[in-house]
């Protein structure tokens, strides 16, 4: 009956150029990148085959490790912060007054490249000078936090900044799938006498819950393979304190001359990335399959 | 309503397809055909026209004038930022696409290029005479130049003269005359010494002049040069220094977080009394337009001061030579390459100072130049300087550079011991060898 | 501004034995959440002004004192540096219609792909989908040196073209992820009814799904559009002559050796905040649009 949807030569006309672009310009360079894994090559020299050698190091890495641990960390962070952005999208997203005007103005610093960015809360986070510490002056603090200077906080001050810079990002999606939902479904419910929050637990929730499904991927996976503010913020530092995966990688391959290891290093990325996808997916299956 | 929207996006589409067709081709075309019969010489550098202007007009200047010598020869240039040019020199070694004339760092970041044959030796048009005693040899690798320099950086330590007449101070000339300088400018909550320590090489300035102080230049040189170990007694001695430092309150406050740029603002805008930084900063305290002169006058330098009971003398300096030029081994134009890079180096010394208050590596003769005093006390002090120690981090090979600054992150932040300091690097530097 | 009335008339319909004192904390309950929301409105439109400022400082001021601190003279010598020195107007050119088409090729491809995975039945479908998923997590830098090998040996080094074909792939699986969320939400009826009528798919892909999905093209436009705007490190890879370089690029401009020129900076990223902002405007009008348009059809 369904003929015409499974068609075969429309299919392949719909898919092959997409798939084409990634196998060419993702996949065949990954491949390739997880190729110099096996070398011993500064990235200048001549190459030499070493074989496993980089990933048994990459195992026994401390600081591979460590690093991975801190994107995991700024990946739950930037999960649950998904809920905040989904309350404030509900709230503009149920036709208050000015929700047109807010609405854009809560996504102006998403436009922001990341210069200006770490530009902006380098200067926040100024330990004389800074927003920050003016602030906490305001309030009587006097033993004010140097934070990016501070090896146990400088990890989670930088986080600021990062899950801040995505919150555009989110809400444009969310407004967009709350706006999706049909106003007859709202309009009916109201009728019946439900309250606001009734409607957004009860009907806006469960119908943008495939969406959220999207967005948690989108966050988990961005977040390990981060790399943007903190390199340029704090490089890693101080002394490692606040090194990612792909900062570590980045080191590595561009300025300490491993690129066998730096290469090895993305591709560990890559299956941990791999695995956490699988396991989001494992973990919210049971509701995808109510959903559809 | 819908179809307008439909057409709109496909119109795009279309017209994207054929923007993408056209300019395929049409790039391929000009890229052949616009070398014509003139030899074509690739150079890249990083003197952007906007944050670098004098150095980028000194060198389009002199393109100019050497195109017009010799009419076959065109040189095309490509500038980047700093980041970015290091960035993109990585990607271009590693695809064997370096360009015939380019910019590098010495030793430590210039010996991974020479040891994959990307650089060709310059023996034959680098000649010793030509260049200050040293500078040179930062660009040798087995006695065999591979890069002619451009500058010449030495680090001496500004001070806001205001500020010290303030309390009465005076530039001191011993050690324990600075630690009362530092001491009284801390009780009076007076940040005394600005430093940018997230960048590292500037906290590894101070521990290198510590060092050479205590210990004398031999001391650090031989610990990198294996001739000698990292945890000789006087570089122990002045990590424990560093540490005095750090608990008396010198630095500003966040310095381990703080960029080299943010640092200097303290200085710039008087919240810091001190700031140790090479030569380069010269131009902000005697001819940028930018900085008011009302500030200018208030910059005064002053050497390093004398350990008491200390090997190394007032003399020596922390510094070297910032960048030089490279041919690239696989250019096939290395002949013409080569002459361009070796008339630009002599019309750069010839400009430098005066246009773009740049030290070259090359001798100068200043005697008949109109410069700002302060250039002439510097360039008189590198005249009576008795020793030169190459910034440490390029003295080393990347990966022990890397073990090297972050070790001095973490003695300025208190997250190690002296003696750890000392043991950590020196595992580094014998696990290299 | 009707929605309000609504919203409060549900309210004391369902609150009327104790109307006046819920009608009451109803209001404090709105002031607290405007305040809130004012608030937040503040903190996203600060940088905004902030950058402002900024751009109009001299570099002692940039580094100097409070960052909030309004320029003490205003440098708009910084605007006319930023204009002048290099070819901002070039690059300007190249950003417009580099992202304009790396935009445009990526959503339709994208809606391509979601649509043939999500609406029409084949086996490999799932497949397909996993490939997008997983170059999704693929870390740009691992790519870069082998991407820079390939583009050089099939002549495309300082070509636009790798610009956009690096663009266009690299956000094929955000946007498809993106879009793949929304169809799923998408009633199928309309499709299946045109299949019934005997509907080519072509024609139900583009009469009936692109239409009814404009709300979404116009969000992931937007997000596309921001990414390649503010990308830089294929154009600083990829391209080395000045035709081809693009606004981010052109920051580089102002980064020095030694020193960096901040306020030069500042006036570059407003320059090219301004056309990305007025592109953000009209295209974030077209998701309410859209949505609005939709439901009066459905």
């Amino acid at each position: 009956m369904k003929n015409v949807m499974s068609n075969k030569y429309v299919i392949a006309l719909y898919t092959l150029p997409a798939l084409l672009l990634i196998l060419t310009l993702i996949y065949i360079p990954i491949v390739l990148s997880g190729y110099y894994g096996f070398m011993d090559w500064d990235g200048i020299g001549e190459m030499t085959f070493i074989g496993l050698d980089n990933y048994i190091t990459l195992i026994q890495d401390k600081l591979f490790w460590t690093s991975t641990y801190h994107s995991f960390l700024l990946a739950i962070f930037s999960t649950a912060s998904l809920l905040l952005y989904l309350a404030i999208s509900l709230v503009l997203a149920s036709k208050i007054k000015g929700s047109d005007l807010l609405r854009k103005i809560y996504l102006i610093p998403m436009l922001l490249s990341s210069v200006a960015i770490a530009q902006l809360w380098m200067k926040i986070f100024d330990p004389t000078n800074g927003m920050a510490n003016k602030l906490l002056e305001m309030f009587g603090v006097e033993n004010t936090p140097i934070w990016l200077a501070d090896p146990d906080i400088a990890l989670y001050a930088i986080f600021i900044p990062v899950i801040w810079q995505f919150a555009g990002f989110y809400i444009l999606i969310y407004y967009a799938a709350l706006k999706n939902v049909p106003d007859e479904i709202i309009e009916a419910a109201k009728i019946d006498g439900a309250s606001s929050l009734q409607i957004a637990y009860k009907i806006k929730l469960p119908l943008i819950s495939g969406i959220f499904k999207v967005t948690i991927m989108l966050a988990v996976v961005g977040s390990l393979k981060y790399f943007d503010l903190i390199y340029v913020m704090t490089g890693g530092g101080p002394n490692g304190a606040s090194e990612v995966m792909a900062s570590y990688m980045y080191k590595e391959a561009f300025k300490l001359n491993n690129f066998g290891y730096g290469s090895a290093i993305g591709f560990g990325l890559l299956v941990i990335a791999l695995f956490m996808t699988w396991l989001i997916s494992k973990l919210t299956k049971s509701k995808d399959d109510v959903q559809f | 309503m819908k179809k307008k929207a439909f057409s709109s996006v496909m119109t795009l589409a279309l017209a994207g397809g054929l923007i993408l067709g056209g300019c395929s081709s049409s790039t391929g075309s000009n890229g052949e055909s616009s070398s014509g019969d003139k030899t074509v010489v690739k150079m890249m550098h990083l003197w952007p026209e906007g944050s670098s202007n004098a150095q980028y007009t000194i060198v389009d200047d002199i393109i100019t004038a050497y195109e017009k010598e010799n009419p076959d020869v065109d040189i095309q240039t490509e500038i980047l930022g700093n980041e970015q040019y290091k960035e993109k020199v990585k990607v271009l070694s590693a695809s064997n696409e370096l360009p015939d004339v380019g910019i590098t760092w010495a030793a430590g970041y210039m010996k991974p290029f020479v040891d994959g044959k990307m650089f060709a030796p310059l023996d034959d048009i680098a000649k010793e005479d030509n260049f200050v005693a040293g500078t040179l040899d930062a660009f040798s690798v087995d006695e065999k130049p591979y890069a002619v320099p451009l500058e010449l950086n030495i680090t001496p330590v500004y001070y806001n003269k205001e500020i010290f007449e303030k309390y009465s101070l005076e530039a001191p000339k011993t050690y324990d005359e600075f630690l009362n300088v530092v001491e009284t400018l801390a009780d009076n909550k007076v940040t005394p010494i600005t430093l940018g320590n997230k960048d590292r090489w500037t906290g590894s300035m101070w521990y290198m002049y510590l060092a050479d102080r205590i210990g004398g230049p031999e001391a650090l040189n031989n610990a990198i040069n294996r001739s000698g170990s990292f945890e000789d007694p006087a570089l122990v001695q002045a990590a424990e220094e560093i540490d005095k430092l750090v608990k008396m309150g010198a630095f500003v406050k966040g310095y381990n977080g703080l960029s080299n740029d943010e640092a200097k603002g303290y200085f710039m805008n008087e919240q810091a009394a001190m700031y140790l930084m090479a030569t380069w900063e010269l131009p902000n305290y005697t001819t940028t337009p930018d900085v008011s002169q009302e500030f200018k006058d208030k910059v005064g330098y002053f050497k390093f001061p004398t350990y008491e009971g200390g090997k190394g003398d007032i003399d020596s300096y922390v510094g070297g030579p910032g960048v030089g030029l490279f041919v690239s081994e696989q250019s096939k134009v290395k002949d013409e390459a080569k002459e361009f890079v070796s008339y630009l180096v002599e019309e750069w010394g010839k400009r430098s100072v005066v246009d773009a208050g740049v030290i070259p590596a090359t001798v100068v003769d200043t005697s008949n130049s109109e410069l700002h005093p302060m250039y002439i006390d510097i360039l008189n002090d590198l005249g009576n300087a008795t020793n030169l120690t190459l910034y440490a981090d390029v003295q080393m090979s990347a990966g022990v550079a890397d073990v090297h600054l972050n070790q001095i992150q973490a003695l300025f932040g208190g997250q190690t011991t002296p003696e750890e300091f000392a043991k950590t690097q020196e595992e580094a530097l014998a696990a290299e060898k | 501004m009707s929605e309000v009335s609504t919203q409060s008339s549900a309210a004391t319909t369902l609150s009327a034995p104790h109307k006046t004192k819920k009608s009451y904390l109803n209001k404090i309950g709105f002031g607290f959440l405007y305040l809130i929301l004012g608030l937040f409105a503040v903190i996203q439109i600060y940088p905004l002004i902030w950058l402002l400022f900024f751009s109009l400082k001299t570099n002692q001021e940039v580094f100097g004192m409070s960052p909030f601190s309004l320029p003490q003279d205003p440098q708009w010598g910084n605007y006319t540096k930023a204009w002048t020195s290099g070819n901002i107007g070039v690059y300007f050119f190249n950003s417009v219609w580099i992202t304009v088409l790396s935009v445009a090729l990526t959503i339709i491809l994208a809606s391509f792909v979601t649509f043939a995975v999500t609406r029409m039945s084949w086996k490999l479908s799932g497949l397909v989908l996993g490939l997008f998923l997983v170059a999704y997590m693929i870390p740009l830098h691992s790519t870069i040196i082998p991407l820079f090998n390939m583009y050089n040996s099939a002549n495309l080094i300082d070509s636009p073209v790798s610009i956009v074909l690096s663009y266009t792939a690299f956000n094929l699986p955000l946007t498809i992820m993106i879009l793949l969320g929304f169809y799923r939400t998408f009633p199928r009826e309309i499709e299946e009814a045109a299949v019934m009528d005997g509907c080519s798919v072509h024609r139900i892909f583009f009469r009936i799904t692109l239409p009814m999905t404009v709300p979404v093209l116009s969000t992931t436009a937007i997000i596309n559009m921001i990414y390649n705007w503010n990308e830089f490190v294929f154009v600083n890879t990829f391209i080395s002559s000045d035709n081809w370089k693009t606004l981010t690029v052109g920051i580089n401009n102002f980064v020095g050796q030694y020193l960096t020129d901040w306020g030069a900076i500042g006036a570059t990223l407003v320059i090219s905040i301004v056309p990305i902002l007025l592109a953000f405007l009209f295209l974030s009008d077209k998701i309410v649009e859209g949505m609005a348009a939709g439901s009066v059809k459905g």
